[in-house]
């Protein structure tokens, strides 16, 4: 009985530790490697994530691995201990919860539209390009402030040439066979009718 | 003849391996090159020549292709999983919607990282030992007025800044240059420069360097001897290079190399 307990309090630390260790950030990217779980959790520390996992869902969040190559359909152990495991919202938000958060519509709308357009184009595309899908819609100098921004923030890369590719961020955040859905399911907002106004 | 062809093929081979580079580097659609002619072209030139060089260029070609192969392998799959959806039709959506909508398409796709800030024991460490390294500060500058005379005076008073026009004094170098150089058109560095005091000999270096930047005089360095000779123009020239000239001030040799050229 002592025994059953005193392991019970001991899966309870390390559920503790690895919690701290994924939502306290120590470095300047968001979230641990494997390896380092696997340092201070033990060889095990894939079950323990799996039980902090399922703690995090009743209370709306996840554990997100992402993994440096494109995962496979089973990722051997190796590759867990080269992946960044981060925690991110379980359920999207709303808009205005992404509002109240700090960030604009305006600057919501330029990433949906540039991640978009990046995901149909295999990944990348030069800064003209977006600059001049984007200037429709937006002012030029938003549209250059709200990229620089994002490359900043780590939603975007540039790499030579100009060219702009899809960010970690991205990958750990954004759903992107969803976010195509959207985009496409988008109907152009109806003129209002001024004839009814004036009957 | 046969130079010609030779170099003719080795043209070719190298357009192609610019194409692929290029679709490779641009993520351009990779279908918009037609493979089986670029391996027939590739089949052809390597019939046609048989020297080291061209096999070795036909090699990278192919390799190349293999490259856009892979690429076009890549593309199918990621359009397949993209749900076949096109660059061009994206671009129409977003053309066409409101900046809300586009908002509320990333808003249905976005699960945001979650992590807070923290400081570590080590960190916290850190900044303790970097306040403790701080130099004190002299209280005298905390006292600053704020108006600009006021703070004119001061750094004056620090003797920091002197009561002199720096033109008219840029003015009395270049003349005193001119003369010392005389007909040889050139003088010392040193015997301009030195004075008596450090504070002298700093003082016309500074102005010295006015003289030069102006266009007025140039610096010129023999590299083997370490001489370094000013040469003064009599009008202002327009200079089609410059570069940043160092020269080192040590109270102590100063004053010695004044007393030599004296």
């Amino acid at each position: 009985m002592e025994e059953r307990k005193s392991e019970a309090e001991r899966a309870g630390k390390k559920l503790a530790i690895a919690a701290s260790m994924l939502l306290f950030s120590s470095h300047r990217l968001p979230g641990v490697r494997g390896w380092e779980l696997r340092r201070r959790l033990g060889k095990n520390y894939l079950k323990i994530i799996d039980a902090l996992n399922s703690r995090l869902n009743s209370i709306g969040l996840r554990v997100k691995i992402m993994f440096d190559q494109p995962s496979s359909d089973s990722p051997a152990q190796e590759d867990f201990d080269k992946a960044r495991f981060f925690i991110t919202l379980s359920e999207p938000l709303s808009v205005a919860d992404i509002v109240a958060a700090g960030w604009s519509i305006e600057d919501v709308a330029i990433l949906a539209a540039t991640l978009s357009y990046i995901f149909t184009k295999s990944g990348k595309a030069t800064e003209k390009e977006l600059v001049e899908l984007l200037e429709v819609k937006f002012p030029r100098w938003k549209v250059e402030a709200a990229i620089e921004r994002f490359i900043r923030k780590g939603y975007l890369i540039k790499v030579e040439d100009n060219m702009i590719k899809v960010g970690w961020r991205t990958f750990a955040e954004v759903d992107e066979k969803e976010l195509l859905k959207a985009i496409t399911e988008i109907t152009p907002p109806q003129p209002k009718d001024d004839t009814k106004d004036k009957t | 003849m046969s130079h010609e062809r030779k170099m003719m093929s080795r043209e070719e081979l190298e357009k192609i391996i610019a194409l692929c580079e290029s679709i490779e580097k641009r993520g351009l659609d990779p279908f918009s090159v037609n493979v089986k002619e670029l391996l027939t072209k590739l089949r052809r030139i390597l019939e046609e020549q048989k020297d080291l060089d061209t096999i070795i260029l036909d090699a990278e070609t192919l390799y190349k292709i293999a490259v856009l192969i892979s690429l076009q392998q890549k593309w199918l799959k990621e359009r397949a999983s993209s749900l076949f959806i096109d660059s061009q039709l994206v671009s129409l959506k977003i053309a066409s919607a409101e900046p809300k909508q586009l908002a509320i398409a990333l808003a249905r796709s976005w699960r945001p990282i979650v992590r807070a800030e923290q400081l570590t024991p080590y960190r916290l460490r850190q900044g303790m030992e970097y306040f403790l390294m701080l130099p004190p500060r002299d209280r005298a500058y905390e006292k600053l007025l704020t108006t600009q005379e006021d703070a004119l005076r001061i750094v004056k008073e620090a003797g920091y800044t002197k009561d002199i026009a720096l033109e008219e004094e840029v003015k009395k170098m270049h003349e005193r240059c001119i003369t010392a150089a005389g007909s040889g058109g050139e003088l010392d560095y040193w015997s301009i420069v030195s004075a008596d005091t450090f504070e002298e000999t700093v003082w016309r270096a500074y102005v010295l360097s006015f003289v030069v930047s102006e266009g007025l005089a140039e610096i010129k360095k023999n590299p083997l001897t370490g001489e370094v000779k000013v040469v003064p123009y009599p009008s202002k020239r327009k200079r089609e290079k410059i570069t940043t000239f160092v020269v080192s001030l040590k109270s102590g040799e100063v004053s010695d190399l004044g007393r030599e050229e004296k």
